[in-house]
Order: C-alpha cells, then sequence, then structure tokens
C-alpha cells in the first residue's frame, strides 16, 4: 500500500479517480486550486485505487496524504 | 544524381523524444474549444455570403477573390490571415481584402485579393492597415507579395476615412517600393477597373499583369463634371449633369489597348480569368528561392502525436494548469527536440526542433506550480508558470540572441500572466531584464511569429515576442483559448474601484452600486479579451484551429527558409553545441571524462 501526497497546500477542487480504479504513475488523480491556479495533481504511485481520503471542497495541506494506492 | 545528405547528421537526425500519447480525451474541453472554433466559422461564412451574390459575380464574367485564389495557390497550403480584422465595424463585415500565405508554383508567397463582391473592391476604412499588414509579412518573411487587384479607389462616402492619414490609402504604394528596393519583389494581377488609388495599387508592384477587361488609370470614366463655380447643387446644375452624363461614352481611361499596346506597363494580358492567374503562376516559378533541402538539417516528419490531442490537453478553462511539453509534442517534426537550459529559469521553455526538416527555435510558457523558485524571493512558496521571473527573463534574451547568431527563425508561444511584481521583483531588476528582452529581439534580424496560445497579457505580451514589441515578428495568431488583455478583469476591477469601496464603506455608503460597476468591467474585460475580438481588431492576425497550428508553424517556418537575408552554415552553429554541452556538463554529467571516472570508480569498487 502506498499514498500520493498533496504536493502543496490548497483546495481540492475535483477528483478525477474513482476506489476501484487502475490508474498508472503520472496519470492526473486530483486537481487542487492554489495560487490562484487549478494545478492537475498527477499520481506518483502505479496501482488500484484503495481509497479516497479527500472530499471535493477539501482544503488540503503540503504532505497531506489524499489517496491510498495498491 | 543521388539524394541530398544532410549536415552535422549526429545533431539533428535524431533529437530528444518528447510528449507521450494522450491518455483519455477531454470530451467536455474539446467541446467547449470547438464550440467558439464554430461560431468564428459562421462569422467567416457571413463575410464570404455578404456583398453582391456570387452569381452575379459569375453574370458578369468574373470570379469572386476566394474563386481566384482557389485557382492560384496550391492546394492545402493556404493560410488565411486577416479573414476576421474588421477594426471600423464596417457594414462589409471585413476590410474587402482576403489575404494570407500560401504556396504558388512550389514557393510561399504573401497573397491578398480584392474582394470584387464589395463595391467592386473599394478602399474602405481599415483595408489599408490591412495592407500594411501583409507588406510587413512580406518584408520580414522576405518573400513575393502577389496581389490580385481588383480596385475601384476610394469608397467615396467614407474618403476621410480612407484617403488620407500616415497609416491610410497611399500608404501601401510607397511600402512596394520598399518591398522592391529590399529585393522583394510584387506581382500583380489586375482585373476590373482600377482609378486612381486603384490605379496607383496597379503600377506600384514589380510586373504587372492584366486581364483583357482590366484598365488602371490615375482617374476614372465617373470624374464627368467636376466642379461648377456655385459650390452647390441646384436644378440648374443637375440638369447641367444629366446632359453631361448622356453624352458620356463610357470608355475607361488606361486599358489594354493604352497600357499594353502604348505604354508596356503591362507586361503580359490575360484573354481569361484563370490566364491571368496562370501569368501569375509563370512569374512565380521564377522568383528568387533556395531548394528547401539547402537549408534542410533532416527529411521532414509530421509529429507522432496528432493535432487533434491540443483540444484536450490545452484547458479552455484559463485557471487550468497543463503540461507545454506535451503541446509542443505535437508541433514539432518527429516529435523530437533540443531543450536549452531546462534546469535555468524553469518557467519558460527555449528549445530548437525541426520544422519540415528545417531548424526552428521555440519559447513558450510553462503551466503550474513551480517548487522552491523564485530564488531571489522567500516570501511565497513557489513560483507560477505563465509568470515572468529573473531567470526565465535571462534566459530568453540568451536563447534569442543564439538564434540570431546562427540565423534560426523563432516561434514564441505565450500563455502569460505577466512578469513577477513588488519591490523583491523590482530589486531583482525585473522592469530592466523585460526591457533588456526587447532589447535583445529588436537586436536581432531572424524573422519570428507570435502564437497567444491561451493568455497574452501585461508587458510580457510584449516582450515574448509580441507583435508590438519587436520589429521581427512577421505576424501573430491565436486559438480558440486565446484571452489577450492588460490585466486580469478581476486584477482591473480591484486597481480602479478599491479606494471606492474603502469611501463606501468609510460613509457607510451601501456596497452593491461599487460592486455592480466591479463586476461591469470584469464582463466587459471578458468579452472584450476573446478570440472573436482579438481578431475583429488585429491583436493577433488570425485565430487558427488547434490542429492547423502546425500548418501555419510550417508555413511561417519554410518561408523564413525560402530566401533569407543572410545565412549559417550549419557546421558553424553554435546553440546545438551550447544545447549540448551545457547538458552533459551541468545537467546529465555525462561528458567523456565524467563517464570514464565513473567506470573507473565502479571498477575499483569491484
Amino acid at each position: 500500500m502506498a499514498v500520493v501526497e498533496a504536493p502543496m497546500a490548497g483546495k481540492v477542487l475535483e477528483i478525477e479517480v474513482a476506489v476501484g480504479d487502475t490508474i498508472a504513475e503520472d496519470d492526473e488523480i486530483i486537481v487542487l486550486e492554489a495560487m490562484k491556479m487549478e494545478n492537475q495533481i498527477f499520481s506518483t504511485e502505479g496501482g488500484t485505487v484503495k481509497a479516497i481520503l479527500v472530499k471535493e471542497g477539501d482544503q488540503v495541506a503540503e504532505g497531506q496524504a489524499l489517496i491510498e494506492v495498491e | 544524381m543521388a539524394e541530398f545528405k544532410y549536415s552535422m547528421p549526429r545533431y539533428f537526425e535524431k533529437m530528444d523524444d518528447l510528449g507521450k500519447p494522450l491518455k483519455k480525451v477531454n470530451q467536455k474541453n474539446m467541446d467547449a474549444l470547438k464550440a467558439i472554433e464554430a461560431e468564428l466559422d459562421e462569422r467567416v461564412a457571413a463575410i464570404k455570403a455578404h456583398g453582391k451574390p456570387d452569381e452575379k459575380v459569375h453574370a458578369s464574367g468574373e470570379w469572386t477573390a476566394w474563386e481566384r485564389l482557389e485557382y492560384l495557390v496550391e492546394p492545402g497550403s493556404w493560410c488565411p490571415l486577416h479573414t476576421l480584422y474588421n477594426p471600423n465595424d464596417n457594414k462589409e463585415l471585413s476590410t474587402a481584402v482576403v489575404d494570407g500565405l500560401g504556396k504558388i508554383s512550389g514557393k510561399w508567397a504573401v497573397v491578398i485579393a480584392s474582394n470584387n463582391k464589395e463595391t467592386a473592391g473599394a478602399w474602405i476604412p481599415g483595408q489599408a492597415d490591412n495592407i500594411l499588414r501583409v507588406t510587413d509579412i512580406a518584408k520580414r518573411l522576405r518573400i513575393p507579395l502577389v496581389w490580385v487587384l481588383n480596385c475601384s479607389g476610394v469608397s467615396l462616402n467614407r474618403q476621410e476615412w480612407v484617403y488620407p492619414n500616415r497609416r491610410g490609402g497611399g500608404t501601401p504604394f510607397y511600402r512596394h517600393n520598399e518591398l522592391e528596393q529590399a529585393g522583394i519583389p510584387v506581382l500583380v494581377g489586375i482585373y476590373g477597373t482600377n482609378p486612381a488609388g486603384g490605379g496607383y495599387h496597379s503600377i506600384s508592384p514589380t510586373i504587372l499583369i492584366a486581364h483583357k477587361d482590366a484598365n488602371m488609370a490615375v482617374g476614372g470614366a465617373g470624374i464627368v463634371g467636376g466642379m461648377n463655380p456655385k459650390g452647390y447643387i441646384d436644378d440648374e446644375v443637375a440638369q447641367s449633369i444629366i446632359e453631361t452624363t448622356r453624352g458620356f461614352k463610357s470608355v475607361p481611361p488606361g486599358r489594354v489597348a493604352i497600357h499594353h499596346d502604348v505604354t508596356g506597363f503591362f507586361r503580359e494580358v490575360g484573354q481569361t480569368e484563370e490566364e491571368v492567374l496562370d501569368y501569375l503562376k509563370q512569374y512565380m516559378a521564377i522568383q528568387p528561392a533556395y531548394g528547401k533541402e539547402f537549408f534542410r538539417v533532416a527529411p521532414p516528419a509530421e509529429p507522432k502525436f496528432p493535432g487533434e490531442d491540443l483540444y484536450s490537453i490545452i484547458p479552455e478553462n484559463q485557471k487550468r494548469s497543463y503540461d507545454m511539453y506535451e503541446v509542443l509534442a505535437r508541433l514539432f517534426d518527429n516529435s523530437e527536440h533540443y531543450e536549452y537550459k531546462p534546469d535555468y529559469g524553469p518557467e519558460i521553455y527555449t528549445g530548437i526542433a525541426k520544422i519540415s526538416g528545417f531548424v526552428c527555435g521555440f519559447v513558450a510558457n510553462h503551466s503550474g506550480v513551480i517548487y522552491d523558485y523564485p530564488e531571489y524571493r522567500h516570501d511565497v512558496p513557489a513560483g507560477i508558470g505563465g509568470k515572468l521571473y529573473r531567470q526565465g527573463l535571462t534566459k530568453m534574451s540568451e536563447f534569442i540572441t543564439l538564434c540570431n547568431r546562427d540565423k534560426i527563425p523563432c516561434i514564441w508561444i505565450q500563455d502569460t500572466t505577466g512578469i513577477d511584481v513588488g519591490d523583491v521583483a523590482e530589486k531583482a531588476e525585473l522592469l530592466g531584464l523585460g526591457q533588456s528582452l526587447i532589447y535583445s529581439i529588436q537586436n536581432t534580424d531572424v524573422p519570428s511569429l507570435e502564437i497567444t496560445l491561451r493568455k497574452g497579457s501585461a508587458a510580457a505580451h510584449y516582450v515574448m515576442g509580441g507583435p508590438q514589441g519587436n520589429d521581427t515578428n512577421a505576424f501573430s495568431i491565436g486559438t480558440a483559448a486565446t484571452e489577450i488583455y492588460v490585466m486580469h478583469g478581476e486584477t482591473a476591477a480591484n486597481a480602479m474601484y478599491s479606494r471606492r469601496l474603502v469611501k463606501d464603506a468609510d460613509a457607510g455608503v451601501p456596497l452593491e452600486g461599487t460592486i455592480a460597476k466591479m463586476n461591469e468591467l470584469i464582463q466587459q474585460y471578458h468579452t472584450n479579451s476573446r478570440p472573436n475580438l482579438c481578431a475583429k481588431l488585429g491583436l493577433v492576425d488570425e485565430i487558427v484551429k488547434m490542429p492547423d497550428l502546425r500548418k501555419y508553424i510550417v508555413a511561417f517556418v519554410e518561408a523564413a527558409y525560402q530566401n533569407p537575408k543572410s545565412i549559417c552554415p550549419i557546421h558553424q552553429m553554435l546553440l546545438p553545441r551550447v544545447i549540448k554541452d551545457h547538458m552533459d556538463v551541468y545537467v546529465n554529467h555525462s561528458t567523456d571524462r565524467e563517464l570514464a571516472a565513473k567506470e573507473a570508480a565502479e571498477k575499483a569498487a569491484e
């Protein structure tokens, strides 16, 4: 099990994956609003999405876990 | 003879790969961009349908401007420009000329045709400026200017808008001479009646080819009465005009019988619509142009990934980030490139790539967050792509200077929100470095193309090769995602109304009034920065569909190498070497010395 962390603080705008999805490294998983921009966050892991730890509208801190991948 | 070979194949035969296949189509984004393109298509269709119906043009034995161009220009090569340009909001919906880049007899030319559906191709407001844009392109790219002329002269009821002024109707005539002085030929095929201004349009080019029924003259046959001593019209004068007009035999001056048979101004006379165009093709075949293989560094190749992908990659939502490398991978030959200093000025891409087998320089804004950057400030956690910082500004100046040294044409791809601001930025000399970039570009003499891919904003739109920021810009294009404004509408509303808000608050006045004004300004900024307005006002020379960007890039690059002013032998180029050495020494640590040391260390460890 691995987690993908938020590379910066921001607000979760869109979640692009669902539990059970198979994703590859570098797949877009979340759109995070930070510094007036809507930033695409890419997975640092490949595998199956086991859990999504945030919801749309959440404010996340830098380093906070976003999803779990197995 | 054997096929041509290329210089320095180790630099150019195989460059670094760029890009990945698209993972999934972004249908929503594609639909949004295509809806904007469709709206512009409707405007183009309205312009083509406007004026005299095609059947009426045909009934008088003529073709329309578009039909003439279709016969003249090689299929598939036409890159229209200024299609929606109409800065004066003419009722004709355009400036009544049709122009663009196209190939004729295998060579690139700037081609411009009078729209004979509108007042017999008369000068209307904005047309002179449109023509000057066209002569500028020919001058910058050093390719022939080809006129398909059918110009009845000044639109008399709007004369004050078209006849005089510094950039008015007469200006193109000396610009034609300016091109000729620089060794750039101007060819003209002449149709219809071309009196006065139309006459100078006809006579000022280098080679004149007339249709058998065409004429050109100092003045037209229509000037039958001249002035009467009264200075106004009464019944007596009106009766006199009627009498004179009835007795007037309408043979316009300066027909083929005079200007071919007597003066010899017309080099050729075409008996039919197409014969005039055939003569233009014949004269285009003898225009100055290097064979393409002379300057190529590799055979031409299409990008590995389809241009259609750009609809999914470039977000219509101006706040959404994306990967500029994926855009570039859809523009470059074989999706290959060499990047100049990727480890310095990371907000900016600079690099060289092959376009149709020719070397071309590219500068582009990256998008998204750049961590631990810029180096001169610690008050923000990160930099943002689209903004310009100290390193990026310096890198662009270095890069364009080297492009000029190597005689490599340059393409600027803008998606910029402006230069970093504040006292920290001033201390970091950004104002000075922005102007230095303008100086660097102005010091060059290689043609450039600017693409406002998405945002063109603040001074960054000037300094990044924008059309108003230098004299090397041949032309500039935009897309369905383009927005051009001095600042974002919200920033402008803030700048204009922040004090008023404070005053309102202090005075206990309700804020609604000021808030409404602010939102009105934001909406106004949005409407007036969109692709249609950019094209109409000439902020860009054309809005281009996403998959056609590469077509315009190829046209620009091939045209730039057709007859360049100066040459750098490929084996004497500096830029490819600077790129290689910087990557070997500072980025990849892959010099022979370092590799050998590594190998020795590994052996010792065994």
